[in-house]
C-alpha cells in the first residue's frame, strides 16, 4: 500500500516536470534563470530534509557540503581547465569525503553539540577560503573559465531534470526501508538500536546522500554561473535559506523542499519593486509561517490526512 | 622586523586580551543563562548586540544627544529587542501545541536565526552596511603597565566587571536571582515552589536583555560594528559558551577570557589575519575530546 | 497519495509558476531609448552614488535633447554587494531588459565576476569604482572576447602612482619623512597598489620598513597599531576600502603618533566625519574628486546640482558614473548605432573632459587596455585631508586649497 502511494507521488511529479520543461516556450530568459536557481536551491533544500527530516540531525551548515562540492569543481577548472563534467565530478566526490569527515565527530555528538559541529564547518571552510585566496579567490570569489552554456533554455532544462532525478531518488530512498529506518533513528535512536538496527551506519548513509546530492547541485551551479563565491555557496546565510526552504515546504517530506525553494525565490522576485526591504519580508514572511505553520506547505496539504 | 621589546608585546596583549575578553564574557554569560535557564539558543544574539550600538549610534548621530544619553538608548533598545524576541518568537513556540517537543529545539534555532536575519536586513537597510561607533563617554589615552592604552578601554573592562558583580549578586543574594539559579538546574523543582516559571522566564530575559545591551553599546564604543557583525558576533558566544559547558555561566566567564587572549596572542605573535582560527581549532578539540566543555552540566 | 493532494500539489506548483511570471514586468523592446543598465550596491555609501548620479547626467541629456533622437533610459539593479546577484541582474539586463550598456559596480570582486559575461553577451560593461588591475590586464589577454569591458576608474597602480607622486611632495618635500610601513586589506584590489607601492615609495623617497596585510574582517586593528608603531614608520601607507570607519576610530583612541596617508576610500564619502565622530582629523586620502575642487570646469556645477537633487554630496564613484553616462551617450552618438562592437570602437576613441580630469583610455595594444589613461594632461587626482569636518584639498598645488596640519598626538619625525 505504501509503496504504491509512493509511486504515485512520483507520477504526479513526473508530469509536473514534463509540463514544466515546457516553459522555456512561453517564459521569459530572466523568468528561467530564477527557475534554474530555484532548481538547484530545491536540490539543496532535498538534501537537508533527508538529513534533518529523516535522521533528525539539524544541520547548521549544508553549505559546507555545496562549498567544498562548488569549490573543488571551480579550482579544479581553474588550474587544469579539464571537461567539465570531470570537475563536476570531482566536486561531488569531494563534497562526500567531506560529508564523511564531517559525519564522524558530528555523529558521536547529540542535539545542539551536532548543530555546532556543522556550524563550525562551515566557519572553518570560510576561512580556509578567505585565507588561502591565491588558489580559492578570496573574498574576491572565483570565475571560472567555462559554463556549460549560455543558454537560458538549456541551464534550466539541465537544472529542471537534474532536480527531478535527485528529487525521485531522494523521495523513493525516504519511502524505502532504509528511509523507515532513517525516520525511527531520527526520532528515536535508542529504540531503533534496541529493534536490531545499527542507528550509526544509517545515519553515515544518510550523510553520504545529502553530501552526494549537495555537492553535485554546487558544482552544476558554479558551471551555471560561471562563478563562486563565500557568499553564494558557503555564507551561513546561504544556509538559513536552504533550511527555510525546507522547513517551508514541510519537513520529512522530501519534495516540499523545492517547494519551499520555489516560493523563496518566487516571493524575493515579486518583491523587487520594493527594493532592498524585500529581504527582509522574505525572512519576515518565513518567520510567520515557521511560528504559526510548523508543518510547511506539504504540511498543510496533508493536514487532513495526519490530522493535523 | 619591529623593534618593540618583548615584555611591551606582553603587556600589550595582556591589556588588549582583557578588554575583548571581557567584553566576550559579557554577551556570553548572557547567552549562556539563557541556554541554562530556557534551553533557548538564541541564535538572534549577534543581532540584539548591533541593534543596541546602532541605536546609539543613531542617537548620536541623527538626535544629536551626548554619548551617556546615547549609551542609554542604546542599552534601552538592546534590551527592549531582547524582550520582543522574548514575546514575539521564543514564548509561542515554547507554548505551541503544533509542534512535537522534541522538535521544538529546531524551530526555536531556526526561528531565532530568522529574527536576527531580519534584523540585520533592517539595519542595513536604514542605515547601510557601513560600520558603526558610538562616541565614547571616557576619551583620551592612558598609561598601563607602560603600554598607551585608550582610558576607554578600561573603561570597558571595568564595566563589564561591575555587571559581572552585579550579576553575581543578584543570582546568589537576591530571591528573584536565586529563583533563575534554581530554575538553570531544575526548572521543574522551582515550579514546585510556587513560583512561575514564566515568570522567571521574563525575568531571565530582562537580565539577559540588559547584558546584551550594555555588552553591545561598549563593543560600539570600543571596536565599533556593522551589520556584517551579526553573524560572527553570534557564532562567537555560541562557541564561548559550548566551550565553557553549555548552561553553564560561570564556565562560559572562563572560555570567554580563554578565547580572547587565544584570538589576541594569534592577533599579535602570528598574524592578525589568523585571528580567529586557533579559537575554532579548540573548539573542535574540545568537542571531540569533552563535549561537554569546560564546566557543563547538560 | 489522495487525489485532493494532487490537486493541491498541482495548484500550489501552478500558482508559484503563475507568481513568477508575473513578478516579471514586461518589458516591451523599446527602441526608443538609449537604455543604459546600472548594477550597484545601493546599501553601501559608496555604492548609492552610483543610479543617482548617472541618473542625473540621463536627465540632463534628455532635457536637451537626448542623443542621436533618442532618450537615455536607466534601469537600476542592486546586487547587494554579491557577485552571484550581480551576474543575475547582468543576465536579465541583457536578456530581459534589453539594455545597450551595463554601468556597473565599485567591488573589484563583483567587476571581475561580471568580466567574462560582458564577453558571452556582448555587452559593453564600465565600471565607475573598481580599482584592480586585472580587470584590464584580462583584456589584454582575451581582446577579442573581452573588448566590451572598460575600466572607468583608476587602476590599483594609478591609484598607487598617484599616492606616491602626493606623498614625495608633502610627505618628503614638506616634512622631511623618510619611512613608511604600508597597510592594507587583503583583497583583489590591493594586490597590484601595494607591489605599486613597493616600488613607487622608495622612487619617492620613502625607505619601506614593512607591508602588513590583514583580513579585511579584522574589527580589532589594535595589534596592528602596535605592530607598526613598534617599527616607527613616519608615516603609514594605507589600501583599505572595506574596512575604513573601524581602524581610523581606533587609530585616535588609541592616539597612534604616527600619520596615515594612502588610498581609503571610506574616508572619500562626505559622511564619514560624521561616521568616526570626528576620529578621521588629519587623515589623508587620495581620491579623484573633493569639495570645492575644481579640477575641471564640470566639476563643481556637478556637485551642486548632485547636492540639490539627492541632499547629499556625491561618493566618488558617483563622479564617474556621471561622466560614464556622457561618454557613452557620445560614443553612442558617434557610432551611430547601438550595436556593441560599434560603441567599443566609438568608446576606445573616447577623449572627453569629464568631472575627474581627461578621459581618454588606453589602447588595446597596451599592457592594460581600456584603462583611463593618467598623466598631468589627463587625469592626477588628488590628495585630500580631513580638517575640522572639511575635505581639504593640499595637492597638486594648483588646485589645493589647504595646508597640512595633524592632530597633537601625531608626532612627526618620531623615526629616531
Amino acid at each position: 500500500m505504501r509503496f504504491s502511494s509512493a509511486m504515485r507521488t512520483l507520477l504526479v511529479l513526473l508530469v509536473v516536470v514534463v509540463v514544466a520543461s515546457f516553459l522555456p516556450l512561453g517564459v521569459s530568459g530572466y523568468v528561467l534563470g530564477l527557475l534554474t536557481i530555484a532548481c538547484y536551491f530545491g536540490v539543496f533544500a532535498m538534501a537537508w530534509d533527508l538529513l534533518f527530516g529523516f535522521a533528525g540531525e539539524v544541520n547548521f551548515g549544508p553549505t559546507f557540503l555545496i562549498g567544498t562540492g562548488a569549490y573543488t569543481a571551480g579550482i579544479l577548472d581553474n588550474l587544469y581547465q579539464p571537461p567539465i563534467w570531470i570537475c563536476v565530478a570531482a566536486g561531488t566526490i569531494a563534497a562526500v569525503v567531506g560529508g564523511v569527515v564531517l559525519a564522524l565527530p558530528a555523529l558521536r555528538v547529540r542535539g545542539p553539540y551536532f548543530g555546532l559541529t556543522t556550524l563550525v564547518a562551515v566557519l572553518m571552510l570560510q576561512n580556509y577560503v578567505v585565507v588561502d585566496a591565491s588558489l580559492t579567490g578570496g573574498e574576491i570569489g572565483l570565475t571560472v573559465p567555462d559554463v556549460i552554456t549560455i543558454s537560458d533554455a538549456k541551464n534550466y532544462e539541465i537544472a529542471l531534470w537534474f532536480m527531478a532525478i535527485s528529487a525521485a531518488i531522494l523521495f523513493s530512498l525516504s519511502r524505502s526501508p532504509v528511509g523507515l529506518i532513517l525516520q525511527a533513528s531520527g526520532q528515536d535512536a535508542v529504540q531503533a538500536g534496541a529493534l536490531g538496527f545499527n542507528v550509526t551506519k544509517h545515519k553515515l548513509f544518510a550523510f553520504i546522500i545529502s553530501a552526494f546530492f549537495s555537492g553535485l547541485a554546487g558544482a552544476l551551479m558554479v558551471f551555471y554561473l560561471g562563478s563562486a563565491s563565500v557568499g553564494t555557496f558557503v555564507d551561513i546565510t546561504v544556509g538559513v535559506q536552504i533550511i527555510i526552504a525546507a522547513v517551508l515546504g514541510g519537513r520529512r517530506t522530501i519534495l516540499g523542499g523545492v517547494l519551499g525553494a520555489v516560493f523563496i525565490i518566487a516571493m524575493a522576485e515579486a518583491l523587487r519593486p520594493i527594493g532592498d526591504l524585500a529581504n527582509f519580508v522574505v525572512f519576515a514572511m518565513a518567520l510567520v509561517v515557521v511560528l504559526l505553520f510548523p508543518s510547511g506547505f506539504f504540511g498543510l496539504l496533508t493536514r487532513a490526512k495526519e490530522g493535523g | 622586523m619591529g623593534t618593540a621589546s618583548v615584555s611591551v608585546v606582553f603587556w600589550q596583549i595582556l591589556v588588549d586580551g582583557f578588554a575583548v575578553s571581557s567584553l566576550y564574557a559579557l554577551g556570553a554569560m548572557g547567552f549562556a543563562l539563557i541556554f541554562g535557564v530556557s534551553g533557548v539558543l538564541n541564535l538572534s544574539h549577534g543581532a540584539l548586540m548591533v541593534a543596541a550600538v546602532v541605536a546609539a549610534w543613531a542617537a548620536g548621530d541623527q538626535l544629536h544627544v551626548g554619548p551617556y544619553t546615547g549609551a542609554a538608548i542604546g542599552i534601552a533598545v538592546g534590551f527592549i529587542a531582547t524582550l520582543l524576541t522574548y514575546f514575539i518568537i521564543v514564548s509561542p513556540l515554547l507554548r505551541t501545541r503544533k509542534i512535537r517537543e522534541e522538535e521544538k529545539e529546531i524551530f526555536i534555532l531556526t526561528a531565532t536565526l530568522l529574527w536576527g536575519i531580519m534584523i540585520q536586513e533592517l539595519i542595513a537597510y536604514l542605515y547601510t552596511n557601513n560600520a558603526k561607533t558610538v562616541a565614547p563617554i571616557v576619551e583620551g589615552v592612558m598609561s598601563i603597565f607602560g603600554v598607551r592604552t585608550p582610558k576607554n578601554e578600561l573603561f570597558t573592562a571595568v564595566v563589564c566587571w561591575l555587571v559581572i558583580g552585579g550579576l553575581w549578586l543578584l543570582v546568589n543574594r537576591t530571591r528573584a536571582g536565586k529563583s533563575v539559579l534554581a530554575a538553570s538546574m531544575n526548572p521543574r523543582g522551582v515550579t514546585l515552589l510556587g513560583i512561575e516559571l514564566s515568570q522567571i522566564y521574563i525575568a531571565t530575559w530582562a537580565i539577559y536583555g540588559l547584558l546584551v545591551g550594555i555588552a553591545g553599546v561598549l563593543l560600539g564604543m570600543f571596536l565599533g560594528v556593522s551589520s556584517y557583525s551579526v553573524g560572527p558576533l553570534t557564532a562567537s558566544a555560541f562557541s564561548i559558551v559550548v566551550l565553557g559547558g553549555l548552561g553553564s555561566v560561570s564556565g562560559a566567564l572562563i572560555a570567554a577570557y580563554v578565547v580572547g587572549y587565544l584570538e589576541t596572542i594569534t592577533a599579535y605573535l602570528i598574524s592578525p589575519a589568523y585571528r580567529t582560527i586557533p579559537a575554532l581549532l579548540l573548539l573542535i578539540v574540545v568537542m571531540y575530546v569533552r563535549p561537554r566543555g569546560l564546566l557543563g552540566r547538560r | 497519495m489522495a487525489k485532493l493532494e494532487k490537486r493541491a500539489l498541482f495548484a500550489a506548483l501552478g500558482a508559484s509558476a503563475v507568481a513568477l511570471a508575473l513578478a516579471t514586468p514586461g518589458y516591451a523592446q523599446d527602441s526608443n531609448t538609449f537604455k543604459i543598465g546600472v548594477i550597484a550596491e545601493v546599501q553601501a555609501v559608496a555604492g548609492s552614488s552610483i543610479p543617482q548620479a548617472a541618473q542625473l547626467a540621463a536627465d540632463e541629456i534628455n532635457a536637451a535633447g537626448g542623443v542621436n533622437g533618442k532618450k537615455i533610459e536607466l534601469v537600476t539593479y542592486d546586487n547587494h554587494s554579491s557577485a552571484a546577484e550581480s551576474i543575475r541582474a547582468f543576465q536579465r539586463a541583457v536578456n530581459e531588459d534589453h539594455v545597450n550598456a551595463v554601468i556597473a559596480s565599485y567591488i573589484s570582486e563583483v567587476v571581475l565576476a561580471l568580466e567574462p559575461w560582458s564577453g558571452r553577451l556582448k555587452t559593453v560593461m564600465i565600471t565607475p569604482g573598481a580599482a584592480s588591475d586585472v580587470i584590464t590586464q584580462n583584456i589584454a589577454k582575451d581582446y577579442d572576447n573581452l573588448k566590451y569591458t572598460f575600466h572607468g576608474y583608476l587602476t590599483s597602480t594609478s591609484l598607487a602612482d598617484s599616492t606616491c607622486a602626493a606623498a614625495k611632495d608633502l610627505l618628503v618635500g614638506q616634512l622631511h619623512m623618510k619611512s613608511a610601513v604600508v597597510m592594507s586589506e587583503d583583497a583583489a584590489w590591493t594586490t597590484p597598489l601595494d607591489a605599486e607601492y613597493l616600488k613607487c615609495l622608495p622612487d619617492a623617497g620613502l625607505n619601506v620598513l614593512d607591508h602588513i596585510r590583514f583580513s579585511p574582517d579584522t574589527t580589532d586593528f589594535t595589534p596592528i597599531f602596535n605592530k607598526i608603531e613598534g617599527e616607527k614608520p613616519d608615516v603609514m601607507i594605507t589600501g583599505i576600502s572595506h574596512v575604513g570607519v573601524q581602524p581610523t576610530v581606533q587609530w585616535k583612541q588609541q592616539e597612534v603618533p604616527i600619520p596615515m596617508l594612502g588610498v581609503a576610500s571610506q574616508a572619500t564619502n562626505s559622511s564619514f566625519w560624521n561616521d568616526t565622530n570626528g576620529a578621521t582629523e588629519g587623515v589623508l586620502y587620495q581620491a579623484v574628486s573633493g569639495p570645492d575642487v575644481a579640477v575641471t570646469p564640470k566639476t563643481l556645477p556637478f556637485v551642486k546640482a548632485f547636492k540639490a537633487k539627492f541632499g547629499n554630496f556625491p561618493s566618488y564613484a558617483g563622479y564617474t558614473s556621471y561622466d560614464e553616462v556622457y561618454y557613452l551617450a557620445d560614443a553612442f552618438k558617434r557610432a551611430g548605432s547601438t550595436d556593441s562592437d560599434k560603441l567599443v570602437t566609438a568608446l576606445e576613441a573616447t577623449d572627453y573632459v569629464g568631472t575627474i580630469g581627461r578621459i581618454q583610455f588606453k589602447g588595446k595594444d597596451t599592457s592594460n587596455p581600456h584603462a583611463l589613461k593618467v598623466g598631468p594632461d589627463t587625469i592626477t587626482g588628488l590628495m585630500l585631508q580631513w580638517q575640522d569636518g572639511k575635505q581639504t584639498n593640499l595637492w597638486p598645488a594648483n588646485v589645493a586649497n589647504g595646508k597640512l596640519r595633524f592632530p597633537k598626538f601625531i608626532k612627526i619625525g618620531s623615526a629616531n
